[in-house]
């Protein structure tokens, strides 16, 4: 390309930068460009081939992962053979979002089905954020809980819906709502 | 040998001496690379042994002033916030070599009169105690104890003279290196964390990156504590000297401050030319009594034992004493008086790491063996 061409297409390569990225996602879709600028230097980008497992039941979990480009499979029960698909991922999903805040192990195994590129955000970043930028951290927690509590809302209408297929009657409600 | 080639499998002469400067080259080649790998070796070693202490030293500092760094971050960029401690930390040490000099210039102009008299001091008393223990054990009169005090400390007074001018030459160096490494450290730190981080492969990626942070978390604790305490029990001691008749005492606090990074020994160690002078100027008397008390009660048992460790220094990095002296001991012998100092202080680093790893993973593993029914307790 010719460098006195290059001005032009500035717009395309903002479009295809990091903090874009994020900022299309419905976590941070909210947050203010210096918050996003921030957030793109702590999260972390890493390339995975095709078929690589990106963790699995049991492991230590301590972040969420973005897919930025691939696709990403989330199964359960751990090895090959017995696998129960659980999802299908591709670009702009996110998952793994509920160890970022709370240690606990992996509830469910995820591999790459095809080369993947994932951005990850970790508890250890997001702390050490919370201690420099109090307020930049706050709006990431508000858009993290917004999801969180959107995707346990769906939940638990899915679980009350699943009851009634059931003719179960409905037990104490003990779901948030 | 045109025999022997001939009855091989028709090996021509020119193919037997092929062979012949073949193998002699791949020898040869094999031996220079061995030699150069050596020498390589030796360079590296070498440049580890130039950059060790530096390093050391600056990424203390840098594990120091972070936290006002990172205070001053908010109010503008970290540059700019470095360079605020800096001619913060600058002033500071004008004013404490403004308040140092005096003494300093004294202690110099004394050291040589004085050291030679406090030993002799020494040796009068040695002889009186080794003259009363003759008394009792008439054996140990063939060991010449006082001299070989004598001999030894000497050598000690010698070897200060000697080495002065050389480790003058190194400390002018270090305060301009030092000061330049822990600028980048301060400012560079986290991403050069984050790009060694970075290197891990994929799937222990999450766990480096999460370990990375608890580790580095703790070492700061530790260090910042133990830098803490060590310059407060200086100050405690030097300003309790400065009460009495004493000389040289914000030396002795100097002193007494760095000697306390070593667990055990280093308060010992602190306050033995304290002590010593004290006993050689100001004789068995109120004063001395009040040194010693200064020394043990005031600056050890109250406010390092009581009130220091317990808020600053975290149980986690007690080590087991047979492990400190080991640490001192390797610690002289590969640095010297400064590798004893530093020597423990690693060995905890490197506990607190392990310590964080086994909490880490048993954190993890106990939810995991309760779903599983693994351990029934």
């Amino acid at each position: 390309m010719d460098p006195l061409w290059q001005n032009i297409f500035r717009k395309k390569l903002n479009e295809e930068s990091l903090a874009f990225f994020l900022k299309n996602l419905p976590i941070f879709s909210e947050l203010s460009p210096r918050a996003l600028q921030i957030l793109e230097g702590i999260v972390h980008v890493r390339s995975y081939k095709a078929n690589e497992p990106i963790f699995e039941e049991g492991d230590p979990g301590s972040g969420m992962y973005m897919i930025r480009s691939g696709t990403v499979k989330i199964f359960a029960g751990g090895q090959d053979n017995a696998e129960n698909e659980l999802a299908l991922l591709a670009q702009g999903d996110f998952f793994g979002e509920t160890t970022l805040t709370a240690p606990a192990p992996r509830s469910a195994s995820a591999r790459t089905l095809e080369g993947t590129e994932l951005v990850g955000l970790f508890r250890a970043d997001i702390l050490e954020l919370a201690e420099k930028y109090p307020a930049v951290s706050s709006s990431i927690f508000l858009g993290l809980t917004r999801v969180v509590s959107e995707r346990l809302q769906a939940a638990s209408l899915e679980i009350r819906r699943l009851r009634k297929q059931l003719g179960e009657p409905s037990a104490p409600e003990n779901i948030e709502t | 040998m045109s025999n022997f080639a001939q009855k091989h499998r028709g090996w021509t002469r020119a193919q037997v001496a092929l062979a012949f400067f073949v193998l002699t080259a791949a020898i040869a080649c094999g031996l220079a690379i061995y030699s150069s790998a050596s020498s390589l070796i030796g360079l590296s070693r070498t440049a580890f042994s130039v950059l060790f202490l530096p390093l050391l030293l600056s990424l203390v500092l840098a594990f120091l002033l972070d936290p006002l760094v990172t205070l001053l971050e908010k109010l503008c960029m970290r540059t700019g916030s470095i360079f605020i401690v800096y001619i913060l930390a600058l002033g500071l040490a004008s004013l404490a070599v403004l308040w140092l000099t005096p003494h300093w210039r004294e202690f110099w102009n004394n050291m040589g009169a004085d050291f030679p008299r406090y030993t002799a001091q020494v040796i009068v008393a040695l002889k009186k105690v080794i003259a009363a223990l003759h008394d009792r054990f008439p054996m140990i009169a063939e060991f010449d104890f006082p001299g070989k005090v004598r001999i030894w400390m000497e050598q000690l007074m010698s070897a200060i003279l000697a080495e002065t001018p050389q480790s003058a030459l190194k400390i002018g160096g270090l305060l301009v290196i030092v000061p330049l490494f822990t600028f980048f450290f301060l400012r560079d730190g986290r991403s050069i964390l984050r790009a060694c981080v970075a290197l891990a492969p994929n799937r222990h990626f999450e766990m480096v990156r999460d370990l990375s942070y608890l580790v580095s978390r703790q070492l700061s604790h530790f260090v910042r504590g133990r830098i803490i305490e060590a310059i407060i029990v200086g100050l405690v001691v030097a300003v309790g000297l400065s009460f009495t008749d004493i000389r040289y005492a914000p030396m002795l606090g100097i002193f007494a401050g760095v000697t306390n990074l070593i667990p055990y020994i280093g308060p010992i160690i602190g306050m033995v030319p304290g002590i010593l002078i004290a006993f050689v100027d100001l004789g068995v008397g109120g004063q001395f009594w009040w040194i010693v008390i200064l020394y043990i009660l005031i600056a050890q048992v109250l406010i390092d034992n009581f009130i220091l460790i317990p808020i600053l220094i975290s149980r986690v990095s007690n080590l087991h004493p047979l492990l400190v002296f080991f640490a001192i001991i390797v610690g002289g012998k590969f640095y010297g008086i400064i590798g004893m100092i530093i020597g423990v202080p690693i060995l905890s680093v490197i506990k607190i790491a392990l310590l964080e790893i086994r909490t880490y993973r048993r954190t993890f593993r106990l939810p995991e063996s309760s779903l599983e029914g693994e351990r029934p307790h």
